[in-house]
């Protein structure tokens, strides 16, 4: 029988958001789903290499984000690109790097983004992906 | 299964997830189960409330058999056999 597919459109660049996909991406991974993400626009800025780690920006509850770290690190919460990494160790998950959302953050090359990402593409692709996918998410 | 049948069910792996929260029980669940052999039993050892119900949930889909959870001084030891 063919893996369950999980479609993520990964819009958000911020801590927060990502840390919850990467949650999402665990389940994902324990049931051996395919996954396609694509990374659009402010999540580009963060899968940019010389962003991915030093990125602390949250979007939400902003007002308590110093406790909000504090406490991804008391309960030795992986950081997103490691849970990211964790989930394709274990499962077939591609990142795609949407090719605008690059250009926006002067990206052009694959190249210039983090190992996670697997290639540049449209949002044709995207739109394939979403029609077979059992479950889609917009994070 | 009580408590004294979970307690004396012979493990044949044991994983100690207690360092990690959702999803890291789970996950090294996934990891561990490829270790042992159909039939045999692998408990879980987690300080995580989710997981309670993650393994049993995930046990469905995948196949395996959940035996239950016994409630541990600030932890749960979760059951199952492959």
């Amino acid at each position: 029988m063919a893996n369950k597919k999980l479609t993520l459109a990964l819009f958000s660049g911020s801590v927060d958001k990502l840390t919850a996909a990467g949650v999402i991406l665990g389940g994902a991974a324990a049931e051996d789903m395919d996954v396609d993400i694509y990374v659009l626009l402010q999540a580009a800025f963060a899968f940019k290499k010389e962003n991915a780690m030093v990125n602390d920006r949250v979007a939400e509850i902003t007002d308590k984000k110093d406790d909000f770290l504090a406490s991804l690190d008391r309960l030795n919460t992986p950081h997103w690109t490691e849970a990211f990494k964790t989930a394709k160790e274990m499962t077939n998950v591609t990142i795609h790097i949407c090719g605008f959302a690059g250009k926006v953050w002067h990206g052009e090359k694959l190249d210039d983004f983090i190992d996670l990402a697997d290639d540049i593409c449209g949002i044709g692709e995207y739109m394939a992906s979403a029609e077979s996918a059992d479950i889609n998410l917009f994070i | 299964m009580n408590t004294d049948e979970l307690t004396s069910i012979h493990v044949d792996k044991s994983i100690d997830a207690r360092g990690t929260s959702c999803p890291g029980p789970l996950l090294a669940a996934k990891k561990a189960i490829g270790q042992i052999e159909k039939g045999e039993v692998m408990e879980v050892l987690s300080a995580d409330e989710g997981t309670k119900r993650d393994i049993p949930k995930w046990c469905q889909k995948k196949g395996f058999e959940y035996l239950g959870t016994i409630e541990e001084s600030g932890y749960f030891k979760i059951l199952l056999r492959k």
